[in-house]
């Protein structure tokens, strides 16, 4: 059950109200559909540790409330993240259509870096559709975002979501690109990571202080 | 106050500014949890549950069952050291099972706060209104008893008689009314005393039945008027976020019948369209649930509302809920708009309240929260927004109103 990671990285889940953003969290972390699930009010988060090519990340993934009222205040919550997911529901061209205030926001307050997948959810929806995949496709490269349409509903491609995401900045990190040791960059040294830093002698005795309970 | 912030200066705390210490402040408020000048026997009680030398007796045992314990792990631990890790590890877990059960048990003896948030925690994600276990919160409560229909204690039909008379006019004075109700009103008046306190119905008895029939009409006029327009361009955002939100709500009780879903829609369009600077804000949807609740305690004799079919009451007596329900949130709402306007100034403000109270009262927890780079509005923003409908059973919610009204 206790995994240490190499690597911390905070995520953001954005989009506007009821494209499922709780959902795909949910999904993602317990492997489940919640269909009972309760409107998010600010924030709430979930944390999960993922194996990406061998290293292993710990995700702490701030869910955000999606009314526009709440704006103001989530936006207080975008500093220093690393990844995002940009949440709409393809059934629903208004929640597309507000992808760009999203963009936006995302990158002005988090960070220039910020890594940003765009989820097309609610893929199960097929016939209600009002977004094709390829006008979405089309708007995310030229946004240099990457693109995945979901469900959270079955499952389908949301791990991969959250995983690909990683897999950027991971890949940002090792090219160079991305600085972990800069502040606000939304990236942790894991505690994996960290023991090595420590000298032995040390990590012995903090074990031993810890409760057998 | 969470709910009406500078309208009501005896018993809010934004008085908290004028008030040096919090030990001031606590002496203030800590009747709060009396349940009246005629509870002496409580208060014995009470009294002796923090009983320095029970308090030490029993902390001692826990202390002197926590080493026995952990000298028989170790002992054993030495004798099973050659078997699989694997069994070791079961037999943690069994001595850390024997441990907490002792903890708790020795905990039973007094309402300790942490007796409070453990049976809390348990219920909150719980789908029923709970009855069987009563938090000291509302403990001693008309609710208090097992039976279907409890029998008052003396104290109880005490404290309902005050209710009564005051109740009874000609003019019933609300100051009096407020203070009684500090520390809790009973079931049956309830919905009354609700009623009046926020200002909805008239201290004066003989205009009290004229004005519930003037804003009943009056609300379903607004209905008339405005509910066709739902579907209206300008409208139907509005619209829309209320219909996905009334199945997403919280808590669980009641919110899955149709009827009561028609009723939620109805009351919170007409009340976003009417307040165009704030409009529908999630949250507000869960401020009529209590109102809603207690005014159908009007009309039924069931114990547990959470498994009434509301269906079952007559159209005319629904429509009353509703209105009433309407006008009572829509008073609470006038004390509160700025919580749910542009940047919800109101909700930041009372954060930042929090923020500084805690950081004089348990500097330690407020220290450690500023160390891991924890903002409060990060964890407190949804407390103020939905007025902690979201974090303590509905019960409670009630229990608090009663006091805050």
């Amino acid at each position: 059950s206790f995994q240490s990671s190499d690597f911390l990285f905070k995520f953001l889940v954005i989009g506007n109200a009821g494209t499922g953003k709780s959902c795909l969290l949910h999904q993602f972390i317990e492997k489940k559909f919640k269909d009972d699930s309760n409107h998010t009010i600010g924030v709430e988060f979930g944390s999960k540790i993922v194996n990406v090519g061998g290293k292993y990340v710990k995700l702490q993934i701030w869910d955000t409330a999606g009314q526009e009222r709440f704006r103001s205040v989530t936006r207080s919550y975008y500093r220093g993240a690393a990844g995002a997911l940009l949440v709409y529901d393809i059934t629903s061209r208004e929640t597309y259509n507000a992808l760009t205030n999203w963009l936006t926001d995302a990158r002005m307050l988090a960070s220039q870096n910020i890594v940003i997948i765009l989820c097309g959810n609610k893929k199960d929806l097929d016939a209600d559709r009002e977004v094709t995949f390829l006008e979405a496709s089309r708007f995310a490269q030229e946004n240099e975002l990457m693109f995945l349409e979901t469900s959270a509903l079955t499952g389908e491609n949301v791990e991969e979501a959250f995983v690909q995401c990683a897999r950027k900045i991971l890949n940002k990190i090792e090219s160079g690109e991305l600085d972990p040791e800069r502040m606000g960059s939304g990236i942790q040294y894991g505690d994996a990571a960290l023991r090595q830093l420590r000298s032995p002698r040390r990590a012995q005795a903090q074990s031993a202080q810890e409760c057998g309970c | 106050s969470l709910i009406k912030p500078g309208s009501k200066p005896p018993t809010t705390p934004v008085k908290l500014k004028k008030v040096s210490t919090f030990q001031e402040f606590e002496s203030n408020t800590s009747d709060a949890w009396d349940l009246g000048d005629d509870d002496d026997e409580l208060l014995a009680m009470a009294a002796e549950n923090l009983n320095t030398e029970v308090v030490m007796e029993t902390a001692h045992k826990v202390i002197q069952n926590h080493s026995k314990l952990q000298e028989q792990h170790k002992f054993q631990e030495e004798h099973l050291q050659d078997e699989k890790q694997a069994e070791s590890a079961e037999l943690t877990s069994v001595a850390c099972g024997d441990n907490r059960l002792v903890k708790s048990v020795s905990e039973g003896h007094t309402w300790s706060s942490s007796d409070y948030a453990s049976e809390n925690s348990s219920m909150q994600r719980s789908q029923s209104l709970p009855q069987a276990s009563t938090p000291p919160l509302v403990r001693g409560m008309t609710d208090y008893n097992t039976s279907v229909t409890p029998a008052l204690t003396e104290r109880e039909a005490s404290r309902l008689d005050k209710f009564k008379q005051l109740l009874a006019g000609p003019n019933t004075d609300l100051e009096e009314l407020r203070k009684l109700s500090w520390s809790g009103i009973p079931k049956r008046v309830r919905p009354i005393a609700w009623k009046l306190l926020s200002g909805y119905l008239p201290a004066n008895v003989d205009r009290r039945e004229s004005t519930l029939k003037r804003k009943r009409k009056e609300y379903f006029a607004f209905v008339e008027q405005y509910y066709d327009s739902r579907n209206d361009e300008n409208h139907q955002d509005t619209y829309r976020q209320i219909h996905i939100d009334i199945p997403r709500m919280s808590p669980e009780v009641l919110r899955l019948q149709p009827k009561v879903t028609e009723i939620f829609e109805r009351i919170l369009f007409i009340w976003a369209i009417r307040h165009p600077a704030s409009g529908y804000v999630q949250g507000i949807n869960d401020l009529v649930t209590p109102f809603f609740v207690v005014f159908i305690c009007e009309y039924i004799e069931e114990e547990e509302v959470e498994n009434f079919d509301v269906s079952s009451l007559p159209e005319e007596v629904l429509q009353n809920i509703e209105a009433d329900s309407y006008w009572c949130m829509s008073k609470l709402l006038d004390g509160i708009q700025d919580n749910y306007t542009f940047a919800q100034p109101g909700i930041q403000k009372k954060v930042k309240m929090l923020e500084e109270l805690v950081s004089r009262i348990d500097e330690q927890v407020h220290r450690h929260l500023d160390q891991h780079e924890v903002k409060y509005l990060q964890f407190a923003f949804r407390w103020m927004n939905n007025l902690l409908m979201r974090e303590v059973p509905l019960r409670c919610t009630i229990r608090l109103w009663d006091t805050y009204q």
